[in-house]
């Protein structure tokens, strides 16, 4: 599968290899071409997307089957059997008030954002520039909050989804925008309710792009008096594309 | 099993929420799991395969972008798409991407067009433009996985032809998709 002029016949044929792919009928080599070549040509895995979602109705045709109980229980097992140990020593009560919970979050975690998104191969979601940006801001261990941030750009709205938020008592969790080395910018209070959005600010909407670093700490009821973070950073992460 | 709810459970599961990875199992695994048993046709093997599969929506949950995918589809993928490659290096098939494709035009009936048009793109009615063994091999293909040799067989035709007429049908569905 050499380089394709999208104008020739070429590109006739690239749509054929891509349903083809989507199909099933090509071997195992041929199947490995077409997903590295996903990775690199985004018009490619276009096509290939495009067949996934015409032919998905054919789906229709399996009748579900339910499978035995072992298969998720070894899936478990396979997937969780060491963090539960983990989770099981450092599992706090009084989160909020807890400074040793707060002593052990640290910000490793970003490390590991770093290399989830990278990570991506974007075999089965190519990158795409009008997708909304994505955090995801991580503490360490169980026992923190880990929170979804999705930024639309048209609309300036950041949506924060807290799934694991702990009780806050008498305390905000604080939002912060982080670009290189410049001081942190408050983006505002996350909602106490939980889940809600927070509209950034018309000035700082130009400062959102990939690789700018989200942060949350907990500060005082009603957010830092100071201006800049005053409590602990109890999750952090870059922004990036899903 | 509403989409919205699915959508969200993996939106969790992005999030390495177990409850909602058991959640997210137990309403979309008799889906996938079916997929697996057709096409691997070995129950045993369909279960290893589920398991993998599982594993890879963990790993692969913040991939998922919503509101864009349907996110059964996406699941789907992942499972045929894993039980695809099983059965590929089980039993290897002939390379042919780098080969000549016979890829003649292919000029839609003026009646049948109006028509499709009518009724919109949808799939189905652009699938009723085939010839009915066609439409039937390429359904076949993606249902049950089945290789070129295979559909060749099963339909009594030379491999060549089965080639040319499983690559004609796509050119001729997405052209039908596409008006």
């Amino acid at each position: 599968m050499t380089t394709q002029n999208p104008e020739s016949g070429d590109s006739r044929r690239d749509q054929v290899i891509a349903g083809e792919y989507v199909l099933g009928v090509l071997s195992a080599d041929d199947r490995r071409k077409v997903e590295a070549r996903m990775v690199l040509d985004r018009a490619f895995a276009a096509m290939v997307d495009h067949w996934q979602s015409n032919l998905t109705s054919f789906d229709d045709t399996y009748e579900p089957i339910v499978p035995p109980p072992k298969v998720l229980a070894t899936v478990e097992r396979r997937l969780f059997a060491e963090q539960s140990t983990a989770a099981a020593v450092s599992a706090p009560t009084g989160f909020w008030n807890s400074l040793a919970v707060w002593r052990m979050l640290t910000l490793a975690s970003v490390a590991a954002l770093v290399t989830v998104a990278t990570f991506s191969s974007g075999v089965l979601t190519p990158q795409n520039q009008t997708r909304p940006l994505v955090a995801e801001l991580a503490g360490e261990g169980s026992a923190t909050i880990n929170l979804l941030a999705q930024y639309d750009a048209g609309s300036g709205a950041l949506k924060v989804t807290p799934v694991a938020a702990k009780q806050a008592e008498a305390k905000s969790l604080e939002l912060w925008l982080i670009e290189g080395d410049n001081p942190a910018k408050s983006l505002g209070i996350l909602p106490q309710t939980g889940e809600g959005e927070i509209v950034i600010p018309q000035e700082l909407r130009s400062k959102f792009g990939e690789g700018v670093t989200l942060a949350v700490s907990v500060e005082p009821f009603g957010g830092s008096p100071t201006g800049s973070a005053t409590g602990p950073v109890v999750a952090v992460g870059k922004t990036r594309l899903p | 099993m509403a989409t919205d709810d699915i959508s969200k459970l993996i939106g969790r599961v992005s999030l390495k929420d177990r409850a909602a990875f058991s959640e997210l199992y137990r309403l979309t695994s008799p889906k996938l799991f079916a997929i697996c048993v057709r096409i691997l046709r070995d129950r045993t093997e369909a279960e290893e395969a589920l398991q993998e599969i599982y594993i890879k929506i963990w790993q692969r949950a913040d991939r998922y972008a919503s509101g864009e995918t349907n996110p059964m589809s996406w699941l789907s993928a992942i499972a045929r798409n894993h039980a695809i490659d099983h059965l590929r290096a089980r039993k290897p098939v002939a390379n042919t991407i780098d080969e000549a494709y016979d890829l003649a035009d292919s000029a839609p009936d003026p009646e049948r067009t109006a028509i499709n048009t009518a009724e919109g793109r949808r799939i189905d009615n652009c699938m009723n433009e085939l010839e009915a063994d066609r439409a039937d091999a390429v359904r076949k293909a993606y249902v049950e996985g089945l290789s070129y040799q295979e559909l060749a067989e099963m339909f009594g035709t030379p491999l060549n032809t089965m080639r040319t007429w499983l690559r004609r049908s796509l050119l001729k569905l997405r052209e039908c998709m596409e008006r």
